[in-house]
Order: structure tokens, then sequence, then C-alpha cells
């Protein structure tokens, strides 16, 4: 009897300590990142894992509880040739590690596991940046991938893997509804495994997007951890959030499994900018290397550019008919420019039709050019134009305070912009003639008043890429919200304005010229809505750290009210995170118009 | 041969099925050069969500498209050579006689780190009799190859 008790106590109290000691393994952060547990990045879901997908638990209530979903793994784990091992080999070596359980072959049962593990291994891991391009307001926040290089040579990443977050959609949504349930998180997301060489093809060549590429200080066991955390996400569902649990999020998560001590998820964030999670990797030191893949575009514009014009002319006769390397105009060239020429011609062809189906004319050219490439002498590839990365760009949030005179009223103004870079904003890092704002507000105080609203930017998007003799892209912009406008008197108007034209581009200069429309409501104007059209001039300069913009716009409203406004702006970036602008403006309308000055500072953030 | 298989699969060309039924269909090795990008449309929106539309691949060699090799270097039991543009790269690279595409052919037939050079060299010399005329496929440009390595004294212990 006595025996029997103290047999009873001891189970008993060795089930207490076993206790005890899941609940502390289970606060192990590598155990918080196996399942994905909220630590507090973002507002949904705190403390809850992010995945929802009940094929990823094991324990009925393992997204809410890692104690009770860590007992049902290792339930699930301990015994040999145990199923669940197949599907979560991340989750046995966390297990096996801290319980001390020693087997030589756990996986040994685990056929397609071990295949997959065979071609999906890698010794080096490297987060990708596709940044964004002109023309695709959808890309410029960019995005980000993570690959996986079978070996540290350079040569043989067309080899390597890509580790992809991304929503999974349907063919039949419409755009809208697409777009609104992209944004609300209606998709789930996935991550998806492809070769790298056809994100290679889809961002460099068909989207024209540069790709910048950041090696990551990650040992083999930190990349094993992460591949085989990745085998238990197969086919596992998470919710997509465009704006913080997107690509970039799930991608930190990732890493957070292979260095559970990064903090890389420590702060609450609102919203998860790509570009953002290449500074945070950068500043933790987690970037040991840096390459930049400059796009299809970059390239030939780089062949082009160490032409002279005439050459540049041939080159385009060239690209067309290929018979023009037999004239004499060609042939008086040295080989070596012969050569430059071909390789420009060959390049462009291919460019131009990057995305049209395959021709005989089409193959016929880029064939016979290739064929004229491969004859005349080797030359070097061109010099690509140095391009400071995007994370050295500024921050994405802005706050500005200005000073200024309206007619004879002196104001003050001050300004906060959610999102993210406009013509004039410091250039670093981005695209010249690219403009992408969000949500952004001005208050305006006189001194004969009291502080209102100035202007309320909800969307504004301006793409003016340059035409030349080897591109012709369409410039335009579109833009949306509140601003104070001539209307009888200065009121407070809601607009609709876009416009499409053409952009060009000589050194520093860049003039543009855009055909535009406007719809306005304001409570001067009779309709409720009230259409324009118009037109908008204007002259952009960009050197160093230097940005003028000279512009002017009128519109011709259905009501016979004309309306024009003329700009002179400068801005001079005093530091990275700080810039510093001054703009003269004159708005006018049928018999008068009004004058105003204003001096800016703007300081980036974020 | 075996690593002719490597490369076979590399480049989308099966050595048994070129044998059997050269130009047909199969996985991809039937591609021509300069095949054009028509199956790869841009979706505006779907760069938003960065969506993938369908079954979300995961790097599985399902072997169930016709192609008969090991799987060590197809994708997803695709050829690369299937993938757009990949054809055209090589021959690019080629052209030139040096490049990423070019690389990574090497690597996937076994050329040690020393004769990539060397290779490279072969290869853009010999580039108007591995890409002879403008509707070339990959399973013959595979099949040239081959025939210039075995005929260099440097490079036929590769194939």
């Amino acid at each position: 009897m006595r025996a029997a008790l103290l047999c009873v106590l001891v189970l008993f109290c060795t089930t207490v300590a076993q206790a005890r000691d899941l609940e502390q393994l289970a606060q192990q952060p590598r155990w918080q990142a196996l399942l994905h547990i909220n630590p507090g990045a973002t507002l949904r879901d705190r403390q809850r894992s992010y995945v929802d997908d009940a094929d990823f638990f094991l324990a009925a209530d393992g997204a809410a509880n890692p104690v009770s979903e860590l007992a049902s793994t290792v339930e699930a784990l301990k015994q040999e040739a145990a199923p669940a091992r197949c599907r979560f080999p991340a989750r046995y070596r966390f297990v096996a590690e801290a319980l001390g359980w020693r087997e030589a072959e756990p996986f040994a049962h685990c056929a397609e596991y071990q295949e997959w593990r065979r071609s999906v291994h890698a010794k080096r891991a490297v987060l990708v940046f596709p940044a964004s391009y002109l023309n695709s307001p959808s890309s410029m926040f960019g995005h980000t991938l993570l690959r996986l290089d079978q070996g540290d040579d350079d040569g043989a990443v067309w080899l390597s893997w890509a580790i992809n977050f991304g929503a999974v959609t349907t063919e039949q949504d419409n755009s809208l509804f697409y777009i609104y349930r992209g944004l609300a998180g209606g998709y789930p997301g996935r991550f998806n495994l492809v070769p790298y060489v056809q994100k290679i093809q889809q961002y460099s060549n068909m989207e024209s997007r540069d790709i910048w590429e950041y090696t990551l200080k990650l040992d083999q066991s930190q990349i094993d951890w992460m591949i085989d955390h990745l085998w238990e996400l197969k086919d596992i569902n998470f919710d997509y959030y465009f704006f913080d649990e997107n690509c970039s999020f799930r991608l930190l998560e990732l890493i957070q499994v292979a260095r559970p001590q990064s903090g890389l998820l420590d702060e609450l964030r609102f919203a998860e900018l790509p570009v953002n999670t290449v500074r945070a990797l950068d500043q933790r030191g987690l970037v040991t290397e840096r390459h930049y893949r400059p796009s299809k575009e970059v390239e030939l514009a780089a062949l082009r550019d160490r032409l002279d014009d005439q050459e540049q002319a041939l080159a385009r006769r060239l690209a067309a008919d290929p018979a023009v390397a037999e004239s004499d105009a060609f042939q008086s060239r040295p080989p070596r420019r012969q050569a430059m020429m071909a390789r420009t011609a060959y390049s462009y062809v291919r460019f131009v039709n990057r995305k049209a189906a395959r021709t005989e004319d089409i193959a016929g050219r880029s064939f016979a050019l290739l064929t004229l490439v491969n004859r005349l002498p080797s030359v070097e590839d061109p010099e690509l134009p140095d391009k400071a990365p995007p994370e050295s760009g500024h921050g994405s949030q802005m706050l500005a305070a200005s000073g200024g005179q309206r007619g004879s009223d002196d104001f003050g103004e001050v300004s906060y912009r959610l999102t993210y870079h406009d013509l004039l904003d410091n250039r670093r890092g981005f695209l010249d003639g690219a403009q992408i704002q969000g949500l952004g507000i001005t208050l305006r105080s006189t001194e004969s008043g009291a502080a209102r609203l100035e202007e309320l930017d909800l969307v504004s998007i301006r793409s003016l890429s340059p035409r030349g003799r080897f591109s012709k892209p369409l410039s335009w912009y579109v833009e949306g919200g509140l601003e104070r406008a001539w209307a009888g008197r200065r009121r407070l108007t809601r607009y609709v304005q876009g416009g499409a034209g053409g952009s060009w581009r000589s050194g520093p200069w860049q003039p543009y010229l855009l055909a535009s429309v406007r719809a306005e409501n304001n409570s001067d104007f009779g309709p409720l809505i009230t259409p324009g059209g118009g037109a908008e001039a204007g002259m952009l300069y960009h050197a160093g750290r230097w940005q003028w913009q000279l512009s002017s716009a009128g519109h011709y409203f259905s009501n016979d009210v004309y309306r024009h406004r003329s700009t002179l702006a400068v801005q001079y970036a005093l530091a990275r995170e700080h810039g510093l602008r001054a703009s003269l403006e004159r708005e006018g309308w049928r018999g008068d118009g009004e004058t105003e000055f204003k001096v800016q500072w703007r300081w980036y953030f974020d | 041969m075996k690593k002719v298989l490597l490369a076979a699969a590399l480049l989308g060309a099966s050595v048994s099925a070129q044998a059997v039924a050269p130009g047909g269909p199969g996985c991809g090795w039937g591609n021509l050069i300069f095949e054009g990008k028509s199956g790869m449309p841009v979706h505006l929106l779907a760069t938003i969500v960065n969506g993938t539309s369908g079954n979300a691949t995961f790097g599985m060699t399902s072997g169930t498209n016709g192609c008969d090799t090991n799987g060590a270097l197809t994708y997803s039991g695709e050829s690369l050579l299937s993938m757009n543009g990949v054809l055209e790269e090589v021959a690019q690279d080629m052209a030139t006689g040096e490049g990423e595409a070019l690389t990574a052919l090497s690597v996937s037939i076994g050329v040690s780190g020393d004769d990539r050079a060397y290779f490279n060299s072969v290869m853009h010399e010999n580039f108007a009799s591995i890409f002879p005329r403008q509707d070339v496929s990959a399973g013959e440009v595979m099949q040239q190859i081959t025939a210039v390595m075995q005929n260099d004294q440097k490079l036929a212990k590769y194939v």
C-alpha cells in the first residue's frame, strides 16, 4: 500500500515537472517562431499564430496555445517512424535537441521529404529586392523574396531557388474586387518555391525592374532551420494583408526561425515596406554583401550611351534591318564600334519584343544580329551608371513645416505624408521622374484666421519616363483629394485629375508635356461634378542634391470657368532625411490672380 | 554520360526522347530559340499582392510531364528551358563569350572552375554550329554542345 502510494506520488511529480519543462520550452523564441506566434509585431492576432490553417496545428487549441501545441507535437513525434516527423522536420529538430532524443536516421521513412531536401539545399541565403519601376504604380513599394544558393559561386545563381510569399488569387476575380480583397485580407497567402531564373525573367526582363540582392549572414545550421521549416509551410495558408502581413513581413518570420534572437519582430508596425525590411536587416548587421542586377532596360541604355549620335541612329536602323551591316556607313566604322552597335541593336530588338509572341521576322532579325555579334570582335560590357541602393533613400513618412505669403497674407503650415516620394524629394535611391504619394495632409494658419485644412492628398502618382530613340514610354499621372482653388473665392474643392503625354531627357533636363482632364466638386460650381480639360507643360532638372521643377497647368471647365497654375519649385537635399524646399506659385483665373511664396523644411522618417 | 543527362535536364532536353521524337512535345526541349513570351502576361494588379494564380509550386520534382531525367536539375519537374527566354540567354552568352546563363550551363555539365573560361571560349568559337538556324530547338542545341565537347581534347572528359 505504502509502496503504491509512493509510486503514484513519484509519477505525479514527474508529470508536474515535465509540464513545467514544456511550459518553459514553449516560451523559447525558436518555438514561438516555428509556430509564427505574433510577438506584438502587428495589431491583428497578438500572441496568436499568424497561420490561418488547421492543418498546421496538432492540438485543437494550437493556434492560441503554444504549450499545448508543444505537448501534442512531442506526443506525435516521439515514436520511431512517426508520420508527423515527415510533416514537421524543423519541429522534430527543436524537440529532439531540447529533450535529448538521439536517433541516427529520424527521417528514414520520409521519402518525399528526403527527395525534396535533396533538390532544395543551400549554402547561402540572399534577400532579393526587385525595386520599383516607372509606369507601374503597383510595383512602387517593391517586393522582397529570398534566394537559396546551392554554392557560394556567384555565377550559378541561375540554378538557385527563390522563396516567394504571395497571395493565392483566382483568375476570375475582376480588377476592383481584386484590389479590395488584396488590401483587406481576402486572399490566403502562401509560400512557394520557384526557380530564381523565373524571377529574373519576370522582374529584370519583363517588368524592367532593377534587382538588388543582399547576402544574409546565416550559417549552414541556420539556413537548414529555415529550409526545414519551409517544408512545414508547404500548402499552408496565412492571411495576406497588403500593408503589414505581406511578402516582406513573412520573410522576416522565416529569418526569425533561422535566428530567433535577431529581434526583427520586436517592434509594432502598421506597414512593412520592403525597403524597410532591407534596412532592418542591414541595421542589425545581417547583410554581408550587396549586388546590383540591372534590368534589361538599364543595360540597353548603357549600351546606347556609349555610342555617339550617328552610331545610335545606325544601330537603330540595323535593328530594323540587319542587312544594314553590309552598308558602307556601317562597314566604314572600326570593328570594335561595329560590335558595340550590333550589341545595342540586338538588345533593342529583344527589349521591344519582350512581351511579343514569336514571329519569323523578330526571330530572324534577332538571329541575324546575334550571329553578327558573334562574328565581330568581343567587346567588354558597358559600364553601368552608379546607382544608389534603395535602402539609402529617404524615409517613407514625412513631416514638414513651412512659412510663406499668399497675396498679402502671411501663413504657416504643417504637413504630414504617410508615404512616399514626390518629384522633388531627395532623389538618392529613387527613380527620377517617379512620384507616389498616399495620404498627405496640410493644415494652414494665417494671421487673420484659425488653422484650416489646406490640402488632403488621397493619392498622387506620376510617372514621367523619358522617350528616346530606343524606347517610347507613355508619361502619365493620376491624383485625387481635396485642395483649395479659386471658385468665386478660394474654396476647398474635391477633385480627381489625370493625364497622359510624353517626357524627354537630356542630361539633367527633363521636359514633359501632358494633356489632362479634371472632375471637380465645390460649393460654387452649379453641377455636382464639373468636368474640365486642359494641359500641363513643365521641365524638371535633376543634379546631385538639387531638384528643380518649372510647370504650368491650365484647365477649362464645362461651366466656362478657366483656371491655371504655374509653379517654380526647388529642393535641396540637406541630408538623407532632411530637405529644404522653396516654391513660387501663381494661380490665375479670368481677370485676376494670386501669387504665393513658400519655404518648407521637410523631415523624412521611418 | 550522367553529366550530359544533367545538362540535358537543364536545357530541357531528354536525351532518350531526342532519339525517339525530335521536335515533339515533351518537357520543353522542343522549344525554339526566341520563343517569345506571350505566355507570361504581366498582370498589373497581380503585382500588388505578388499573387500567384492557381496551385503554388513548391519545388517538387514531380516528373509527370514527360521529362525522363533524374530530376536533379529540373525545377518542379519542369525543365529550365521550357521557361521563357532561357535558351535565348544561353545563345546571347555564347555569342558574346560569357554570362550567367553560360556559367549555369557549365556548372550543370560539371565543368570545373579552372576549365570554365576555356569552356566559354570554345562555346563562343562554335556559336555558328551550335546555333545554325533561327528556329533551332533546345534539343538540337544540346546535341550540338555535346558534339562540340566530344571533339575537344580538354572538354571531352565531361561528356
